[in-house]
């Protein structure tokens, strides 16, 4: 007994290395699994208000590209609105109506603005956090967008900050099709590269070429329709050969991110019902 | 002894904020990420008791881990290391006598500091890196990851070595 009791003593730091061990890696499975234990990430009070004195000297550094990039989709913007106006007037539509579809836009989209407080590029798998939480009416699963392009996914929130799953993150899919011919497919990133990712499921008979866009298709309601994603940069074949793998140079510059835009769901619970619905009468 | 724990305090808290708001921002060529932090592991006195060595290990990875979204990774990298840490200082240090000293270039000499702490630093990075891609698919990348990071680690710590002086 007291040969055993000796030797628990004298090896404890053997126990002790192995509890340790057990719990690193218990905290990192379950961070892929276990949405709430946003304790141990950077969204937890402590570590959001560093990030957040860190993000608010760095975002100067880039003010002057934001600056400009604004400037040209002001300009673009500004161009669009008198081209439509032109051509409601043509058509005799009354002002009244224009008036109130400015209205309308503005109620529809209750957009988000946040800023990216912490960012990485080159791990395996890479997260944002934003400066803004559920209290500011963001709820993980909602789709966050820059004025390039997608950004990703929230992930996981507190009252004040969030975790973002960047498009960057080999667990990252989102369903994107090509603008004009309309075929779809999922994009994934492979690692490595954080200016390029990959469309695979393309079928052999889609029609497209190298530089055509690539929005979001629209059929989650994660994303709208319509958002810029990136254009194609690459063709090639899948691993089986049955399908096209597109090499996509995505829009969003992740290098420089700063403000972004959180976007709201249009009426989950419906559209969840119905689908329910749907799977039941199978 | 307060002030030895004190000076330990200091130096978790500076490295922890120079790896997460610097050097987690460093990718040189893609590839290389300096992790300063395990500097403190590895100049802890020799006669400090492999638990608490294991401890503290555990506690600076656990918060690198916080700041950069990676749960466990640097934790499960910075315990494994403390644990064997034992092992090379015996390995690389020729003294028979009992007397605790700080690793350093002064107490065991240039050679065999250096090769301890390029031995430490590469064993680390392997276990983290291998942690973080979790496969050996690409073995030639992380293989590239591994050196270019450990190497870019080894040279930090010896610059902080020489500043102190």
């Amino acid at each position: 007994m007291r040969n055993l009791l000796n030797f628990l003593i004298k090896y404890n730091y053997w126990f002790l290395f192995i509890l340790l061990e057990v719990t690193s890696f218990t905290l990192l499975f379950r961070f892929n699994h276990y949405q709430k234990s946003s304790f141990f990430t950077s969204s937890n009070v402590a570590a959001g208000e560093i990030y957040k004195l860190k993000g608010s000297v760095t975002s100067y550094f880039f003010l002057k590209d934001a600056n400009e990039d604004l400037l040209d989709r002001n300009m673009l913007l500004e161009q669009q609105i008198t081209n439509l106006r032109k051509e409601l007037q043509e058509r005799g539509v009354d002002s009244l109506d224009v008036d109130s579809i400015k209205d309308r836009a503005i109620n529809d989209l209750h957009v988000i603005k946040a800023n990216v407080i912490n960012n990485s590029l080159t791990k395996a798998d890479n997260y944002l956090t934003l400066d803004k939480g559920s209290d500011a009416g963001i709820h993980s699963e909602m789709g966050v967008i820059d004025r390039n392009g997608v950004v990703g996914i929230v992930y996981m929130t507190t009252p004040k900050y969030s975790v973002v799953l960047s498009m960057l993150n080999t667990k990252s899919r989102i369903g994107c099709k090509i603008l004009g011919s309309g075929y779809f497919g999922t994009l994934r990133w492979e690692g490595s590269d954080s200016r390029y990712a990959y469309l695979n499921d393309l079928p052999r008979h889609a029609k497209f070429s190298l530089g055509d866009t690539l929005v979001t298709s629209g059929y989650s309601d994660v994303f709208p329709a319509g958002v810029m994603v990136g254009t194609i940069d690459h063709i090639g074949n899948s691993k089986d050969g049955l399908s096209y793998q597109l090499k996509i140079r995505i829009a969003t510059d992740f290098g420089k991110l700063s403000s972004v835009r959180v976007l709201p769901k249009s009426n989950p619970m419906e559209r969840r019902l119905l689908e329910e619905m749907a799977n039941k009468q199978q | 002894m307060i002030i030895t724990y004190l000076r330990r305090i200091e130096w978790f808290v500076a490295l922890v904020l120079i790896q997460v708001l610097v050097l987690n921002n460093v990718h040189i060529a893609g590839y290389a990420t300096p992790f300063i932090y395990i500097y403190m592991i590895l100049k802890m006195s020799s006669g400090t008791s492999r638990s608490e060595l294991i401890l503290w290990a555990f506690s600076i990875g656990l918060l690198v881990d916080i700041f950069s979204d990676t749960p466990g990774m640097n934790a499960a990298a910075a315990t494994f290391i403390a644990f064997i840490r034992p092992v090379f200082l015996r390995l690389f240090t020729q003294r028979d006598s009992t007397d605790e000293f700080i690793p350093a270039i002064k107490t065991i000499g240039a050679s065999s500091f250096i090769k301890y702490v390029v031995v430490c630093v590469l064993f680390h990075h392997a276990a983290l890196l291998m942690i973080e891609s979790f496969s050996l698919l690409d073995l030639n990348v992380l293989l590239i990851k591994i050196g270019a990071s450990s190497l870019l680690t080894v040279l930090c710590i010896m610059g902080i070595e020489g500043f102190k002086k």
